[in-house]
């Protein structure tokens, strides 16, 4: 029977427990400069593979237990991350929880006109925003966009 | 929008003058144009009544049950067209700069 100091570091849980902090961590990529498109799916994929790796560090934990360390804390870093996981999982379908929109102006269409105030509270209409001071060359087009708000 | 606000000469070198709409009150939105150094036009639709119209309305999905718009992004032409738009299905993901002033430049105005 070896002595515990002489089993070996079970790196796989380690390794899992790393990918589901990075996990998390990813989320604050959205405000650099990364491809925002891939964000989604790593945040989906990090937390998986790293359960995998905690998974397979608890396997060799409890069936090679002479050989591999981590019976006990190995199963509590697995909970942590479980719940790291579930996490990113929820924050993947939240994310995308937005409605359809099937009724928004298509391409082609004529989009309604509409007035709304800006920052100074002068209202303002679609054509407005067309429109340029005398000298100035003004705009061919106006790229609306709408965002969720700053709160 | 810091996407929009960094390419702005690029964008008003094309002709285009992008336009922020959201239901933040005057003030709120004022706040955030000093503060990122928004140098474009921002609309204030606090009731939701464009937004609605449009179809862009995220019943709930703001701070405390609030409706809010969906982020939407549409090119307008001085005829009031539709030449180009993008309805993202992930809120963290909007298109960047560089795909709006591409999509532009493929549009024969």
């Amino acid at each position: 029977m070896p002595d515990a100091n002489q089993k070996r570091t079970n790196s796989a849980l380690w390794l899992g427990l790393l990918l589901t902090i990075l996990a998390i961590l990813s989320n604050s990529l959205y405000f650099l400069r990364f491809p925002a498109s891939l964000l989604p799916w790593l945040n989906v994929a990090l937390p998986v593979i790293g359960l995998l790796f905690l998974l397979l560090g608890l396997s060799r934990a409890f069936r090679q237990s002479p050989i591999y360390r981590g019976k006990i804390w190995g199963s509590l870093v697995t909970v942590f991350a479980a719940l790291l996981c579930a996490g990113s999982l929820w924050l993947f379908v939240h994310a995308r929880d937005v409605p359809r929109s099937a009724g928004a102006p298509q391409v082609g269409q004529r989009i309604p006109d509409f007035t709304l105030p800006d920052t100074t509270g002068k209202p303002v209409s679609l054509s407005q925003l067309f429109s340029a001071p005398p000298g100035i060359a003004p705009p061919r087009a106006v790229l609306l966009v709408f965002y969720r708000g700053y709160w | 929008m810091r996407g929009i606000r960094d390419a702005l000469q690029e964008f008003t070198a094309q002709g285009i003058r992008p336009v922020a709409i959201s239901v933040d009150p005057p003030d709120l939105s004022e706040n955030l144009r000093k503060k990122q150094g928004y140098a474009f036009t921002f609309l204030c639709d606090p009731k939701a009544e464009v937004i609605r119209r449009y179809d862009l309305l995220h019943k709930a999905g703001g701070p405390g049950e609030s409706d809010i718009a969906r982020p939407a992004e549409f090119l307008v032409d001085r005829s009031g067209t539709v030449r180009w738009e993008n309805f993202t299905e992930d809120i963290r993901v909007r298109p960047r700069a560089e795909q709006m002033l591409a999509a532009a430049r493929s549009i024969s105005w």
